[in-house]
C-alpha cells in the first residue's frame, strides 16, 4: 500500500432522504496494522467496512488511498455455476494472479482451511461453513494490501477459525492492513493495533464494553543476543528478561507462529528455548531439553 | 479487466440462462425469415429482434451474481469496473448472436429488392445488416443497463421498464436502432443498400453514456 487509506469526515446514507447510517467518521488505516471495529447490530459496521473496501462511495466527506483490497462478506451465498477450486482460480485471476499461480494458490488455501476435499464440488452443493471457507480463501489468494473481514469467522469450524486468525497475523506481519468485525470479544484478542466502536452513526476510539478481552496467550522463552528485534517486539504482549540474553515472551496465540518465524529469521537467529501453549489448552509446556 | 471479462463470460455461459433468449430469438427468426426472401428486408427484421434480446442478456448478466458474490469480485478493482465487465459481457454475447444471425440471413436470402426487381450486392447487404444489428445490440444493452441494478433493483419494476424501453427504442422515430432498421427496409424497396454508419455511431454513443451512468452509480446505491 503506497499510502494510508484515509476517511475524512465521511458520512453515508442510502437514498436521497434516508437516515444517516454513518456521519463524521475520521479513520486512517495504515499498512501492517490490525483494526477491530465493534458495535451493536445494525449500527453501521458493515457500511463502514463497505466504505473501507471502496465498494460504497461516501455521501459526504472523502476517502483517499486505494490499496489492493480483498473483501469477505458476512454471508456468502454459493449459488454460482463453478466448482470450489474453479471459482477460487477465477477469483485469483481477478485479484491479479496468473492462471497457473491462481490455481496453485487456490489449492494451497483450500488445503489450509481443510476444504481440499471439496475442490471439485460444485459451489451450489457446499454447506454454509464450506462456502464461508471459499469466501475467506478467495480473499487471501493474492496477498491483498487491505483485507476487510465482515464477520468472516461466523460459520467456520474451530480449526478454520484458528487458521484464519493465523492468516490475519501473517498478513499484517507481511505489511498488509486488516480490518475486521466480529462479535466474539476473544477474536484475535490482544492483537489489534486499534479498536473502534460504532455508536449512533459515529466512530469512537476504544472498545465498546469492558475494555479488551484477555485472549489466549502463548508463552515463548527465547535466547538471543541483545535487544528483541523491533518486528518481534511489536507482536508480543509482554516481554521480560529472565536471564542474560534470555527472554520470556507472551504473545496472542494467533500470532505465535509469526513471532517464531520472525525470531528464527533474524540474523543471527534467536534460539527458541521453549514454547508453552495458552493456559487452558491441553498438554504440558514443550521444553526441547526435557525430551529424551 | 480481461480477468473480470473472462469471469463474467464464464458465469454467463455456465449459468445456461442465455438459452431462453437465444431460443426465442431463433424462433423469432424462424417465423419471420425464410430462404429466398429479399435480403435487406430480412436483415432489418433480424436486427430489430436483436434489440430486446440484448436488453435481456444484460438482465441475465447483472442478476446472475448474488450481491455478496458481486461485492467480492468488485473489491480488487472497484465496483464500477466490475459492473462494466458485466455489461460488456452482455453486449459481447448480443454481438456474437447478431453476427451469426446476419450471416445466416445473408446467405439464405434472395439478393434482390422487394419483388425481385433490382439485384442487391450480397456482401454489401451483409455489411449493412451487420452494422444495423450492432446498432440494435448497443441500444438494447443501453436499455438493459439503465433498467437494472444499480438504477432499478426490484424485478417488478425492472422487467416492465426494460420491455417498454426496448419497444420504444425499436419503434420511436429518432432512435438509432429505428433509423438503422428502417434504412434497411426502405433500401429493400428501392434496391439501394444503405450505409447505416450514423445510426451505429449514435447507438455506440448512447450505449457508452448508459454504461457510464450505470457504472458511476454502482458505489452510490444500496447493494
Amino acid at each position: 500500500m503506497h499510502r494510508d487509506l484515509r476517511l475524512t469526515a465521511v458520512g453515508r446514507r442510502y437514498g436521497v432522504r434516508g437516515p444517516w447510517v454513518l456521519r463524521g467518521v475520521d479513520l486512517t488505516i495504515a499498512p501492517g496494522t490490525l483494526t477491530r471495529i465493534e458495535g451493536a447490530n445494525g449500527t453501521g459496521k458493515s457500511t463502514l467496512l463497505r466504505l473501507l473496501a471502496r465498494l460504497d462511495a461516501p455521501t459526504e466527506g472523502r476517502i483517499t488511498g486505494r490499496p489492493r483490497t480483498a473483501y469477505v462478506p458476512e454471508r456468502f451465498p454459493s449459488a454460482l455455476p463453478f466448482t470450489a477450486a474453479g471459482y477460487l482460480t477465477r477469483l485469483g485471476t481477478v485479484h491479479g494472479l496468473s492462471r497457473a499461480s491462481a490455481a496453485r494458490a487456490a489449492g494451497a488455501w483450500l488445503e489450509r482451511f481443510g476444504a481440499a476435499a471439496y475442490a471439485g464440488t460444485p459451489m451450489a452443493r457446499l454447506s454454509k461453513g464450506s462456502s464461508q471457507k471459499i469466501a475467506v480463501a478467495q480473499a487471501l489468494l493474492a496477498d491483498p494490501e487491505l483485507l476487510v473481514l465482515d464477520e468472516a469467522w461466523t460459520g467456520l469450524d474451530a480449526d478454520a477459525r484458528d487458521e484464519l486468525e493465523r492468516a490475519v497475523a501473517e498478513r499484517t506481519a507481511a505489511g498488509g492492513a486488516v480490518v475486521f468485525v466480529d462479535h466474539d470479544p476473544r477474536r484475535l484478542a490482544g492483537a489489534p493495533d486499534a479498536t473502534y466502536t460504532v455508536i449512533e452513526g459515529g466512530l469512537k476510539s476504544g472498545a465498546g464494553g469492558g475494555g479488551p478481552a484477555a485472549g489466549a496467550l502463548a508463552v515463548i522463552v527465547v535466547q538471543g543476543g541483545g535487544q528483541l528485534p523491533p518486528d518481534a517486539a511489536r507482536l508480543v504482549t509482554t516481554a521480560e528478561e529472565t536471564g542474560p540474553g534470555r527472554h520470556r515472551l507472551t504473545v496472542p496465540a494467533s500470532h505465535s507462529d509469526v513471532l517464531l518465524r520472525t525470531l528464527l529469521a533474524t540474523s543471527p537467529p534467536w534460539h527458541v528455548v521453549s514454547v508453552a501453549p495458552p493456559a487452558g489448552t491441553a498438554g504440558p509446556p514443550l521444553d526441547p531439553r526435557s525430551r529424551v | 479487466m480481461s480477468a473480470l471479462l473472462r469471469y463474467h463470460v464464464e458465469l454467463l455461459l455456465r449459468s445456461q440462462r442465455w438459452l431462453a433468449p437465444v431460443i426465442l430469438y431463433a424462433a423469432f427468426l424462424g417465423v419471420g425469415v425464410q430462404g429466398g426472401q429479399p435480403v435487406l428486408d430480412s436483415l432489418g427484421y433480424a436486427a430489430a429482434g436483436l434489440l430486446p434480446v440484448a436488453a435481456w442478456l444484460v438482465r441475465i448478466c447483472v442478476t446472475g451474481e448474488p450481491p455478496a458474490a458481486r461485492a467480492v469480485v468488485a473489491a480488487p478493482h472497484g465496483p464500477a469496473r466490475a459492473h462494466l465487465a458485466c455489461l460488456l459481457t452482455a453486449l459481447l454475447a448480443a454481438a456474437v448472436l447478431g453476427t451469426a444471425a446476419t450471416l445466416v440471413v445473408t446467405l439464405i436470402s434472395d439478393p434482390a429488392s422487394n419483388g425481385a426487381r433490382v439485384r442487391v450486392d450480397r456482401l454489401g447487404a451483409g455489411a449493412a445488416g451487420l452494422a444495423a444489428a450492432y446498432a440494435c445490440a448497443l441500444l438494447g444493452a443501453a436499455v438493459g443497463a439503465l433498467t437494472h441494478w444499480p438504477l432499478l433493483r426490484s424485478a417488478g419494476r425492472a422487467v416492465p421498464a426494460m420491455l417498454l424501453g426496448a419497444l420504444m427504442a425499436t419503434v420511436l422515430a429518432g432512435s438509432p436502432a429505428q433509423a438503422a432498421v428502417s434504412g434497411l427496409v426502405t433500401g429493400s424497396q428501392s434496391g439501394r443498400v444503405p450505409v447505416p454508419l450514423l445510426p451505429l455511431a449514435g447507438a455506440a454513443l448512447l450505449a457508452a453514456a448508459a454504461f457510464a451512468a450505470a457504472c458511476a452509480l454502482t458505489a452510490r446505491r444500496t447493494p
